[in-house]
Parts: structure tokens; sequence; C-alpha cells
């Protein structure tokens, strides 16, 4: 964060930060039931392990405390955007498998379609903040869903949903990072606890 | 020595012999009778193979081998009756052997080279499937067909019991011609060529699973196999949560063979190939059941605009989304078509199919599909007997005197041609209700009204209607919401 906050950008982003950190706190624990439900109706198993799925940003990074604030939220909303796209194209592709057979996992995927969403835009408000704004989404999609076999998919499918999980676990800290008062701004109340 | 003719087409034959001594020959000299009848026609020949019309009955043939210089070394006789040729017929080649994966059946077609002989002889076909780098035989069949004298390319359809893609499979045919009347010795022609076609584990990426992501019926035995890299292994392949044996199939392939198959998941059941800790391939396997012939198909129409058909389908498939049992209404005498959006979560069946103009009866032929069968229901109906009214609506009860109301209600329909009869409920607090019939000409998108007399003075009573066709009945409609109205004072 280049120039220190006025009080009033301080106690905004920090608002956001807090909720951000409930947000991803929720989101995580929704996306850990999802994927036992996934693994289930999946008919996998649980410890099957999956290639890096390809268009979806790793959770883990090295020299996370070197990362600037920015360089936080831009890649956080990197990952929250493609996971957007890959949940979206899950979502698909249990339609048009399952139909209406399997709506609980359908509504459960939706579910998290959402959250993922509402996270994204979290992020482009608090890159607003930021007076730069987020960056436009135009060719910044993931790549199109490559033709896999059915076995394929649902093993994509559980690699997006980990790394997901992953993901909100390190939003959490990275928002409880950007939480903390830069330099010369008043002090604000600590952040939430997250899970 | 050893003479022996053979015919491939009974009109020629290819008479071989052997000569016995050593040290080399010049040419030979080749003289046969037609017909037993002198002059011979007589050639030399370089070659110890001549060809020569099939005599009618016998020819004797004079063979002299001569030196290098053109000298007589030895002179033989032999007499040759049709019964000392044998017939042997051409080896037929296959034209082309196509695959048709979706289904793993193998296509063959081969010419029965037919206009070589007269027309009529049976001719039966041997044909060879063999399978894996061992070229084991698979099985074979004999398939029969009739010559006719003209080149016909037949062609014979194989299914195997696993994916052709999981190895190479192989095919070589020979025949044999039953000609009656030909007294010599019939044999089986030679085998053809092998023609092959090459599974995945001849392709350097043909890495996989197979067959991918296909609908077999609840009961098959299905084989899947798992074709990988060279030098990988194979540590185990499930289906489900089970471990199966495998059989090897080639140094890249390897199957298990899954018995009396039951219905899977909604998501299928996985078949999973694990190579290493860390790699695995696998497919998904939909286990279902053909679609149920369609039981108390009825088709019925409440507006006059469109036919509503319900029916209950029967056993559930087993089968979602894009593999889902999928119904369509087929008019015969419109030639009208209509896909049904069905859900197939619901127990009932709904389909719509408009009400057409001039039109009174509808044969409908109700299809039913899946990835695994077909079948169909159908239904002769006259549309003006099957009348099921809406639900009257905007009930209202008027009147200004004692004893009699005028009740007024709209029903949602085109009912121009059809006559009604509504049925008045009346009832005023008694435990017994009374009912009033009354008919009336029908109308388009109408409100229809009615006059009842003898009700006694300055009682409240509860109103309410339905009504049905009057000509057929066929059903009532709901009643309409009930409506109060008290009657003047006398």
């Amino acid at each position: 964060m280049a120039a220190a906050d006025s009080p009033s950008a301080a106690l905004r982003r920090h608002d956001l930060c807090s909720r951000g950190i409930r947000l991803a706190g929720k989101m995580r624990s929704d996306v850990v039931d999802l994927l036992d439900t996934y693994v289930e109706r999946q008919g996998l198993d649980a410890s099957a392990s999956v290639a890096v799925v390809e268009g979806v940003p790793a959770a883990a990074v090295e020299r996370w405390d070197e990362q600037t604030g920015t360089q936080r939220l831009l890649e956080n909303l990197a990952a929250y955007r493609a996971f957007r796209a890959l949940l979206a194209q899950m979502l698909e592709e249990q339609r048009e498998q399952l139909g209406e057979a399997d709506a609980a996992l359908g509504r459960a995927l939706a579910a998290v379609l959402l959250q993922v969403s509402a996270f994204a835009y979290h992020l482009e408000e608090l890159l607003r903040l930021e007076s730069r704004g987020p960056p436009s989404e135009e060719g910044a999609g993931p790549p199109p869903a490559p033709h896999l076999g059915l076995f394929e998919r649902k093993l994509r499918g559980l690699g997006v949903l980990r790394e997901l999980a992953q993901w909100a676990v390190r939003s959490a800290r990275d928002l409880r990072q950007l939480a903390k008062p830069s330099p010369g701004s008043s002090s604000a109340p600590g952040p939430a606890e997250s899970p | 020595q050893n003479l022996k003719c053979v015919t491939h087409n009974l009109r020629k034959m290819i008479c071989t012999w052997d000569i016995s001594s050593k040290g080399r020959h010049g040419q030979t000299d080749f003289c046969y009778t037609t017909n037993d009848l002198p002059p011979p026609v007589c050639f030399k020949t370089k070659e110890k193979r001549v060809e020569i019309p099939i005599p009618e009955s016998s020819t004797t043939v004079t063979i002299t081998t001569n030196s290098v210089s053109g000298t007589a070394l030895a002179t033989k006789e032999f007499e040759i009756h049709k019964k000392d040729i044998s017939f042997v017929p051409l080896t037929p080649h296959i034209l082309s052997l196509t695959p048709d994966f979706s289904t793993s059946t193998l296509n063959l077609k081969w010419s029965d080279n037919g206009s070589v002989f007269p027309y009529g002889l049976d001719a039966f076909w041997q044909i060879q499937i063999l399978r894996k780098e061992a070229m084991e035989k698979v099985t074979q069949v004999t398939y029969y067909s009739k010559l006719t004298h003209e080149d016909i390319i037949l062609s014979w359809n194989w299914t195997s019991d696993m994916p052709l893609e999981c190895t190479s499979h192989y095919v070589k045919i020979r025949c044999y011609i039953n000609v009656t009347q030909f007294v010599g010795s019939k044999d089986w022609s030679d085998w053809s060529p092998v023609e092959e076609l090459p599974g995945k584990d001849t392709e350097p990426n043909g890495n996989g699973v197979f067959p991918q992501d296909t609908v077999v019926a609840v009961g098959s035995d299905v084989t899947i196999c798992c074709v990988h890299k060279e030098g990988q292994q194979i540590q185990r392949m499930t289906y489900g949560p089970e471990i199966y044996p495998m059989v090897h199939l080639s140094s890249r392939s390897s199957a298990i063979r899954v018995l009396n198959a039951s219905a899977s998941d909604t998501s299928g059941t996985n078949v999973v190939c694990i190579l290493s800790e860390d790699e695995m391939d696998g497919t998904v396997l939909f286990v279902g059941y053909a679609p149920d012939i369609p039981q108390n198909l009825s088709c019925e129409t409440s507006n006059f605009l469109i036919i509503k058909c319900t029916w209950k389908p029967g056993r559930p498939s087993g089968l979602y989304g894009k593999r889902r049992t999928k119904y369509s209404l087929f008019e015969r005498i419109s030639g009208k078509n209509v896909s049904c959006e069905v859900n197939e979560m619901n127990r009932e069946r709904v389909c719509g199919f408009p009400v057409l103009a001039d039109q009174k009866t509808y044969d409908f032929i109700l299809g039913v599909s899946n990835p695994i069968g077909q079948t169909e229901s159908s239904l002769l109906v006259d549309l003006t007997q099957r009348v099921h009214p809406k639900t009257p609506e905007k009930l209202t009860v008027s009147g200004n005197s004692s004893t009699s109301v005028r009740l007024r209600w709209f029903i949602n329909g085109s009912f121009a041609e059809t006559r009604l009869l509504c049925q008045i409920e009346i009832s005023n607090g008694h435990p017994e209700r009374k009912l009033h019939n009354v008919s009336m000409p029908g109308g388009k998108f109408s409100t229809y009204t009615a006059q009842l007399n003898t009700l006694h003075p300055y009682t409240k009573y509860q109103f309410r209607v339905r009504c049905s066709a009057a000509d057929h009945f066929w059903r009532w409609s709901g009643w309409s919401r009930t409506e109060e109205h008290t009657t003047l004072e006398a």
C-alpha cells in the first residue's frame, strides 16, 4: 500500500478485510463440505492424488510475507476469477451429465460459486480502495475446458475444489495481513477472528 | 511325377508336376488331348506348371523333359479324369475392415468373385477373428451366400466382447464353394492375408481406459481395458470400490472383465487404472435399463388448444442428464412430431401436443428411447371424447329475489364446438347438498351463466360449480371456489 491511509480509508479497508475474512472462512467450510459430497457423489477415492489442474492458480506461494498488499489482492482476484469460471464450467457439466438427478450436489456447487463470485467482487472493492482499481477481465479467463473423459473431469473437479479450499485459507491470511494498519494511520480494531 | 491338376474357376485347371531326376533341364514339352480326341495340343514350357482347359470327361497328358541341349530325357503319360481334378476357389481378399469404436463392431467387406462361377452356387465363407500380440483365435464364423454370376461385395459385422481400442484385432477369411455337379474333390480356399485393426496399444499416444464413458445394460458382461505407456506397470484396476483381476492383452494393455454389471449410481461407476502412486487413468461406466413401455398413456384437452398426454414411465432407467430417457410424441395422421421436455425426477410424465385445426381424431405414438434401447406406446383418441375442462373461475352469484339467483363463471378454454354440462352444488349449512345440472353451448374463453330457482327466502347458501363435456363425458373439471349468497326476504 503506497501512501499512508486517511483514517476513513483505513477504516473502510479494515471493514472490508474483516468481512472478507469472515466470507473466506464461511467459503472454506462450505467448500470442505462440498468436497465430501463431491467425492461421495462422484464415486471417487478421497485420497486420490490429482495432477495440477490447468487454469487453477496455486494457493501455495513462496516468500508469502514479502508480498505487497496490492500483489496479494491481485493474486487473490486472479484466483477467484479463475475459480468462478471453473466452478461455472463444473456446474454446466453437472447439469449436462446428471440433469435433475443430483440436485443436492448441483445446489451445493451453485452456492459455492455464488460465494466465490461475492468474494471476487469483495476483492475488487478492496482494489478500488487502492485507487488503481481491479484489472479488467478481458482475456483473463481460464483456458477453455480441454476435451476430457468423464473420469478426468471428475478428477479435475476434485482438484479445483481442493485448491479452492487452500485458497480460502490463504485469502484469510492475506486479508489479515492487509488489515494490519499501515504506518501513520490510526490504529483500528483488530481483524475479526477467522476459522 | 505327382501330376496334380487344380481348378479355381471350373473352366481352366492348373497342372503342376515334379521332375524326379536331378541335374539341369531344358524346356518341357507338354501335350494334352481335348476330350481324348487327337490331335493333342502341344507346347513347350520352362515351368512345371501349365494352365489348360478342363476336359469334358478326361484328357491324356504327355510330359517330355528335355536336356538343356533339347534332347528328350524322359517322357511320361498321364490319364486325367474329371474326378482327379480338385476344385479350390481363389483366395478371397478383404476389401475393407472398418471399426465402429462406439459399438465395438468390426465391419468386413470382401468380393465374392461370383462372376467366375455359374449362377446359384452356394458359397461358404469362414471368417476368423484373432486378437492380442499372440494372435489368439477369438472366434471363427461361417457365413453363407449364394453366387449370382456377378462380383458382389459381401459385408459382415462382428461385435467384439471388448472395446476395439484395447488391442489389435486381426481378420482372415477363406471360402468353400459347393459345386454339386463337380465330381472332383472340393476344398477350402487358402486363408486370405490377415487384415489388421490396430489397437490403441500400438499408438504412441494411445493411452487411456476404454470404453470411454459408455452406457451398458444392467446384467451385461463388460470388458474394460487400460492402455498405458511402454514399460509402465498397472498396479491395480478397480471397478467402483472393488479391485478386479487383470487379463494381459499386450505389453501396453490389460483388461478387467465385469460380469453381470449392476445399476450404477447417478454419476456412473468409475473404472480406475492405477499406474503409480500419483498417476491414474479412468473411465466412467453408466449401467442402466432400457426404457419400459409407457403405462396408462392417456391424452385429453382442457382448452382445445393443447392436448396433454400423461403416462407412467415404468421402471426408472437409472440414466440421467444427457443419457436420460427421452420421449417424443408422433401423431400419425398429421405427421407432426413433438419432443417432450420431461423432468426425470418426478414420477408422472407429461407432454403437450397442439390441437390441430379441423382434426378431431389423433393417432399418437409415444416414442421412448435412451442409449440402451427404445420402445413405444400408442393411443388413438377422439378429442371430443377427452375434454377435461379447467376449473371454473370468477364465480359470482347475484340475485334480487327471495327464491332465485343467477350464477356467472368463466372457463379458460375454447369450447366453441362443444356442449358443456355443468353441475352446481347448492348447500345451506345442512349436511345434504343439492346438485343442479345444467347444459349449455360452449364458448371461446367465455363466461357462462345459470339461473337457480325454488330457493328458500332469506337463506344463506354456498354455491360452487364444475363442468365437463355434455356429449361425451370424460372428466369433471375441478370445483370452482365456493361463493356465498343470502336470498332476500320473502
